[in-house]
């Protein structure tokens, strides 16, 4: 039973992870053909000096920093309001999750039309603020980055929510009361019990908004493509286009190879974090 | 001063915690209504709308929507490509799932990281080899190929999800239905499944709502408008229509809608589901 399972498993993802490897050593280049058969590291040393796939990292790196920050602040914030809640519970915890139901692909389009330069939404209530200017958001090569990860923000600090809203309701209420007693502040009660306590949840979430952030594909590459002029051009994005779009399969397999490696650090991450949660729960 | 936050925690805190919870409510909701005002108001009047408020409300963006276009058929292939994916998903998933849950044997903790690897690394990573795959197999643009390149992306999570469903299955269970003569597979099929129902019909679920939502596959794996998901069909209609905001966020909203109101429904259950089942 356990072999035809295997079986299955290496099928879908194993032969295409292994194609995948083959390929980087090789050229499949549907504009140049006559290439295949050349064996070689020639697309690791590419790899190596290629400013745009490392600019193409740095720029992950930036998407998922500004997601990740923004991702907790706003679920945190969110949990905290709702999680003594007693009257509409469910009506408010429902608001933060809402997003959370929204593909993708929804998710660009409605910022896209929100962004809009000339009649977007954005735009016209910024009419009424005085001192901030309306922008091009996604044409704007200082905007477009921030703006993408406003949509992806919105479209997945739910999951930061619900991990940091049972986070809260593990706390025990004890711990408050005696902090009440000793005449702590709410500001106190926030520095000194609630964030010592959330510690390793948030790690937790964390780390997961941060493989969210990395895989990010659709909101990217809808709103931006890459654009302007590779100022939003992340990892994922560029693989897809040098494979989609400049046809050089072999250099993008080359490029998801390295994702996965990194990909795997942060996978690693996880597991160690979750093992020492798990280790903080038996023990005192 | 007996106590110097009294004032303060008596008036002033509870109503600035109303206030941000308002503030910070409006802000999550915004977008949401907006795409619905948008996909109400007659077809070129979006760029007229001065406040944040609708000005007249028309049905006529989703009538163009079903007979100008041919969204019925776009919903149609996504809801077979979702339905067969994640049924196969969810059987070699769960054979999975429950071998790694009951047998122990050389190398199965690595088998687990290396399946949650490939369920957290970039999806592109696999989509430029599957390509060149489904080129050379001639799967490329078909619905066949679809489905195929959908059991890859959801088995990863149905493996991880019901090893941890049959993990939470006494393995007394199966072992007495061994004892009485049932086959590994015989107790795996009569006793650890029907006892996992409810997981499976979770795993049924997150398959088909990532099928139904996935959009790279969509978008690299098939180019004949007529074999187009509903994902990719929209998505395209920002290009089309790049101005006509109320038919993009009609089609937006026709096709978020069914898995936004499964949600509301399931609220509760599916937020436990998503907690212990810990990846996700």
């Amino acid at each position: 039973m356990l072999l035809p399972a295997l079986v299955v498993l290496g099928l879908v993802i194993g032969l295409p992870m292994l194609r995948a490897v083959e390929m980087s050593f090789d050229t499949v280049n549907l504009r140049r053909p006559h290439l295949a058969g050349k064996l070689g590291l020639h697309n690791y040393d590419r790899l190596l000096s290629d400013p745009r796939a490392w600019s193409a990292v740095a720029l992950s790196a930036l998407y998922m920093a500004g997601t990740v920050a923004g991702s907790v602040a706003l679920a945190l914030a969110a949990a905290l309001l709702t999680r003594r809640i007693v009257r509409g519970r469910a009506l408010a915890r429902l608001v933060f999750l809402l997003p959370w139901t929204f593909p993708a692909v929804v998710t660009a389009l409605v910022w896209g039309v929100m962004y809009e330069g000339n009649f977007g939404v954005i735009n016209r209530l910024l009419d009424h603020v005085p001192f901030i200017e309306g922008a091009n958001w996604l044409v704007d090569r200082r905007t477009a980055l921030g703006a993408l990860i406003l949509a992806q923000i919105w479209n997945e600090f739910p999951v930061a929510y619900v991990f940091i809203l049972a986070g809260l309701h593990a706390i025990p209420e004890e711990l408050y009361e005696a902090a009440r007693i000793d005449r702590a502040g709410p500001f106190q009660q926030f520095r000194f019990i609630t964030l010592p306590q959330l510690r390793y949840i948030l790690a937790v979430v964390v780390i997961l908004l941060m493989i969210m952030g990395f895989k990010s594909f659709p909101i990217i590459f809808i709103l931006t493509g890459g654009g302007p002029a590779g100022a939003t051009e992340t990892l994922t994005v560029l693989t897809f286009t040098t494979a989609f779009r400049r046809l050089d399969f072999s250099y993008a397999a080359t490029l998801g190879i390295l994702a996965v490696a990194i990909s795997v650090l942060l996978v690693l991450g996880y597991l160690r974090l979750v093992a020492r949660l798990d280790a903080g729960r038996d023990g005192p | 001063m007996s106590d110097p936050y009294g004032p303060l925690r008596l008036h002033l805190l509870p109503f600035l915690r109303l206030a941000s919870l308002c503030l910070l409510g409006s802000v999550a909701l915004f977008p949401i209504y907006w795409m619905v005002v948008i996909a109400l108001t007659p077809t070129g009047f979006s760029r007229t709308l001065t406040g944040i408020l609708p000005q007249g409300v028309t049905l006529e963006n989703f009538r163009a929507l079903f007979t100008e276009r041919p969204m019925l058929r776009w919903l149609g292939n996504s809801v077979l490509v979702a339905a067969l994916s994640s049924a196969l998903a969810l059987l070699f998933g769960t054979s999975c799932g429950y071998v790694l849950s009951r047998l122990r044997f050389r190398g199965a903790r690595l088998l687990m990281v290396a399946v949650l690897i490939t369920q957290m690394m970039p999806a592109t990573s696999i989509i430029v080899p599957l390509y060149i795959l489904f080129r050379d197999l001639g799967l490329l643009d078909s619905i066949e190929g679809m489905v195929v390149g959908h059991v890859s992306l959801v088995v990863p999570l149905a493996i991880w999800m019901s090893k941890g469903f049959f993990d939470r299955i006494p393995a007394d269970l199966d072992g007495a239905a061994r004892i009485d003569g049932c086959t590994r597979l015989g107790a795996w099929w009569y006793v650890a499944l029907p006892l996992a129902l409810p997981g499976l019909a979770a795993i049924f679920i997150y398959g088909f709502v990532t099928s139904w939502h996935d959009f790279l596959f969509a978008h690299a794996l098939v180019h004949s408008p007529q074999l187009w998901t509903a994902a990719n069909a929209i998505a395209s209609f920002r290009g089309e229509y790049f101005t006509l905001h109320e038919m993009q966020m009609a089609a937006a909203l026709v096709f978020a809608l069914p898995v936004v109101v499964m949600f509301v429904l399931m609220q509760r259950w599916i937020v436990s589901g998503a907690l212990t089942g810990g990846v996700r």
